[in-house]
């Protein structure tokens, strides 16, 4: 009897034990990426840093998206047209679209969201550009919307792929551009890939869950947490030991250092970012203050500066070849290569060259061998921002080709605040190398180079002046034929490259790594492995 | 004067020093160059002219230094109110007051185990001149005082989270964000150890090394070798006659050390990522965040006066001669 008992106990424990092995949930797949920054706020109203963008496009859906090949897909939008006077856009959503807390997601609450942006554009500092020139959005039906336009709009996917559709419910009732900017957003409610957890300002910690309703297709990822380190070095070693699964930036000096690690990948990808060398340009007749050395404005003077640009020592040594040699403002990575203009070739390094085309414009050494003509000697402040070890060196290395061509470049490092100040409006400098982070599309960039940016508050520090390229800028605005407007943008970087405000250095690879250990499936491009693009692709090693 | 005088005169004086502080604090983070619109937004950010000369106006930067930003400044703070950060969008008081917590637990912590365990070693050493205590301890503490804290702590973090399994980041794994204290507490601890350990040794040294110069300077005074001769025993010489002399340097050391508490333990905070002041101060400047910088020099500069007065009423119970000068 009592061995019966026991093994009837026996079964039942191995059955119990059983069927907990059966019931058991499977364990949920967390990615842990690391970064150095954090969302400064989860407002869209006002949100200055990239990291909050890169919450915003997973929590938050658009009409449109990039795609990681560079062009523009529809997201929220099934398919779209526009009309023959390009001032029509009509959307048609996709169906089966829901907000993350369950309700249905209507093309009512989408137009309120973009006429609550053109209503108030102040409040709304960060994204009031992107509905520049519309003149009214609305609903015909649940899922038709339709942006009418006072002119006609080129880069309209681009600016459908940053109007977040915020729950209007969280947006409603603020009276002042500053109650809308002081509000925090602190549980926002979206359409994304991904919905909203948790987010600590203090330590920046970000939590967000797999939106399993998402109209594309639930993420095979659970839960994603982003946290921010304020050392690099111990960045690289949460990586190592396996603390984050993810790093959406490895500082260069460590790359070579984590392509050495035990399960890990890293990734060097194509990028837009550009390292340039500016040229004051300011026109001293009308701004007399500016205190760029008068030379500057020779081509001959430019020129010989070209020619004695290395470029490629530049990439290898500065950059340890993690860099592309750069020609024009719009490098071949953005947009997936449509715009940036093959035809452009670079002017070569050749020190003889440099010193021949000083020789023929007349400008000869002088008796410390810095070369002279009348008034004019070729002295150079070269001044770069103290926030990166990379400005020193270049400007060290130009320093020494800019002797060995006569010309003498004194470096000298500044606090990135005091440069803005010295260029903007002022062109109280001769040579600056600094560098820029476009946006996904050229309108920016070529933007920074117009003369209406040469004001204090503005964008242009070169102070480039050309009513031929200014035109341009302004018709290329208007050229919804993406083939049409992509000559006039060739146009306008073939004018700077001529012309030189800018001598444009090197393309910076986007350096990124992860645990291929434990996740796969991330897509490489300029969008970074983080985009919600790789993000839905990315699973967990089996 | 009696004590009374010189503690009210202390007093007095702090209250001065405070006032002075208040106006430098205002005018100082505004003589910097620089657009504190364009630090708050970036270089990369399509922000237009118009966008900016709105948010100028709001924050009130289109208004003359003097008197209107001044005066609009001291009247807010008159009230107890320190503003808004511009670039966080909170209120200032709000994020000093969740920063405050985590620098004084770390560096609370490391302080009070710098001053037993330098005292302490300190008081050996002193005592047990010349033997191998002494050397072992001088050695120890003049390497770690010299030690520079950003190595030191990046040593510790790659050695602790390799061989250890500690945590390289933060104060609390994320997942424990928002739980209740009790349940936290191992998670916490772990992530405090590194830091924490990371402090003591660098303050270690330095109290060691005042303890024992101090200690070995009473030690020779003719009190003491009266006391010796009156038969007292090492131990009742050390404990009732050469301490409280020798605590003196130590006592202004650590008022200045835990005034200085507030602006946090910079690098330390940076290496391992915790949240704390330091790291705050660093962010308001580079981002020129005026009601920030000027709320947490404001918090500095309180504590550091008030450490000292506490460090001045501490002398008059410690040095009767305090209150005759």
């Amino acid at each position: 009897m009592k061995q019966k008992l026991f093994y009837a106990l026996v079964l039942m424990v191995m059955l119990v034990t059983a069927c907990g092995g059966i019931g058991k949930p499977a364990e949920a797949v967390t990615l842990r990426i690391g970064w150095s920054g954090k969302p400064d706020t989860l407002n869209p109203a006002y949100a200055f840093v990239g990291e909050s963008y890169t919450i915003f496009h997973l929590i938050y859906s658009t009409l449109t998206k990039q795609a990681v090949d560079g062009n523009y897909v529809g997201s929220l939008a099934k398919d779209w047209s526009v009309s023959e006077d390009g001032l029509t856009w009509t959307y048609h959503l996709k169906d089966g679209i829901k907000w993350n807390n369950g309700e249905p997601f209507t093309a009512d609450q989408l137009a309120w969201d973009i006429n609550a942006i053109m209503k108030d554009p102040e409040g709304w500092a960060t994204l009031s550009n992107y509905t520049a020139g519309f003149a009214e959005v609305t609903a015909p039906d649940a899922n038709t919307v339709v942006i009418t336009t006072e002119y006609p709009i080129a880069n309209m996917d681009y600016r459908t792929s940053y109007l977040y559709t915020f729950y209007p419910p969280d947006f409603e009732g603020f009276t002042t551009a500053e109650d809308l900017q002081n509000y925090g957003n602190d549980a926002p409610v979206g359409t994304g890939p991904f919905m909203f957890k948790s987010f600590d300002k203090d330590t920046g910690v970000v939590i967000l869950d797999a939106n399993k309703e998402y109209v594309d297709g639930a993420p095979k990822i659970d839960s994603l947490i982003f946290q921010t380190f304020d050392n690099t070095d111990a960045m690289v070693q949460a990586l190592k030991v396996g603390d984050i699964d993810m790093l959406q930036s490895v500082p260069a000096s460590a790359y070579e250092t984590v392509t050495g690690f035990e399960n890990v990948k890293a990734t060097a990808t194509d990028n837009y970012y550009f390292y340039e060398l500016i040229i004051n340009t300011v026109d001293s007749s009308v701004y007399p203050t500016q205190t760029g050395n008068p030379a500057l404005a020779d081509p001959a003077v430019r020129l010989a500066m070209a020619h004695s640009t290395n470029k490629q020592d530049i990439v290898d040594i500065v950059f340890q070849k993690l860099a592309k040699p750069g020609v024009s403002i719009i490098a071949p990575a953005l947009g997936g290569g449509f715009w940036n203009n093959p035809n452009l070739k670079d002017i070569a390094f050749d020190i003889a060259e440099a010193n021949r085309v000083l020789d023929e414009a007349g400008y000869l050494p002088g008796s410390d061998g810095v070369r002279e003509k009348g008034d004019l000697r070729l002295e150079f402040r070269l001044q770069f921002p103290s926030t990166l070890a990379t400005y020193a060196r270049i400007a060290d290395m130009m320093a020494d080709w800019f002797q060995q061509a006569g010309m003498k470049a004194i470096p000298e490092s500044m606090d990135e605040d005091s440069l803005v100040a010295a260029t903007t409006g002022v062109g109280d400098y001769d040579l600056i190398l600094w560098s820029w982070w476009p946006d996904p599309d050229p309108d920016f960039i070529l933007s920074v180079l117009t003369t209406d940016q040469f004001l204090p508050g503005g964008w242009s520090d070169c102070g480039y002046h050309n009513p031929e390229y200014d035109q341009l800028y302004l018709d290329q605005q208007k050229l919804v034929d993406r083939n049409a407007r992509q000559q006039v943008i060739w146009k306008m970087q073939e004018l700077i490259f001529n012309n030189m405000p800018y001598i444009v250095l090197a393309y910076d690879d986007m350096l990124q790594a992860y645990r291929s250990d434990r996740f796969t499936g991330f897509i490489e491009s300029p969008l970074g492995i983080e985009s919600a693009e790789s993000l839905l692709n990315a699973e967990a090693v089996k | 004067m009696n004590r009374r005088d010189f503690l009210l005169r202390k007093i007095g004086l702090s209250l001065v020093t405070i006032l002075v502080v208040v106006v430098i604090d205002f005018m100082l983070f505004r003589v910097l160059p620089g657009d504190p619109i364009r630090s708050v937004i970036g270089r990369n950010v399509r922000i237009s002219a118009d966008t900016q000369q709105a948010l100028r106006e709001q924050f009130g930067l289109d208004k003359p230094v003097f008197p209107d930003q001044f005066f609009d400044t001291l009247g807010q703070w008159a009230q107890g109110n320190l503003g808004v950060s511009w670039s966080l969008r909170r209120p200032v008081s709000e994020v000093l007051r969740s920063k405050l917590g985590n620098t004084i637990l770390l560096i609370g912590i490391g302080q009070l185990l710098a001053i037993i365990l330098g005292v302490t070693l300190g008081l050996l050493a002193g005592w047990k001149r010349k033997t191998a205590l002494d050397i072992g301890a001088l050695t120890f503490s003049l390497v770690a005082w010299s030690i520079p804290t950003f190595w030191l702590g990046i040593i510790l973090l790659a050695a602790g989270s390799t061989w250890f399994g500690f945590p390289t980041v933060g104060i609390i794994s994320p997942q424990n964000t928002g739980k209740p204290l009790i349940t936290i507490l191992p998670d916490l601890a772990k992530h405090l150890f590194l830091p924490t350990l990371t402090l003591t040794i660098l303050y270690l040294g330095e109290y060691m090394l005042i303890m024992r110069s101090s200690i070995l300077e009473v030690l020779s005074e003719d009190y003491i070798l009266t006391a010796k001769a009156k038969g007292m025993s090492d131990w009742q010489v050390l404990w009732k006659h050469a301490l409280k002399n020798a605590m003196l340097p130590i006592v202004t050391l650590i008022a200045i050390n835990l005034g200085f508490t507030v602006s946090g333990a910079i690098y330390i905070e940076t290496v391992f990522s915790y949240d704390g002041l330091g790291k705050l101060f660093q962010t308001a400047l580079t981002k020129q965040d005026y009601p920030l910088l000027q709320g947490a020099f404001l918090l500095l500069a309180v504590s550091v006066i008030l450490a000292n007065l506490a460090a001045d009423f501490l002398y008059v119970v410690l040095d009767p001669r305090v209150k005759e000068t």
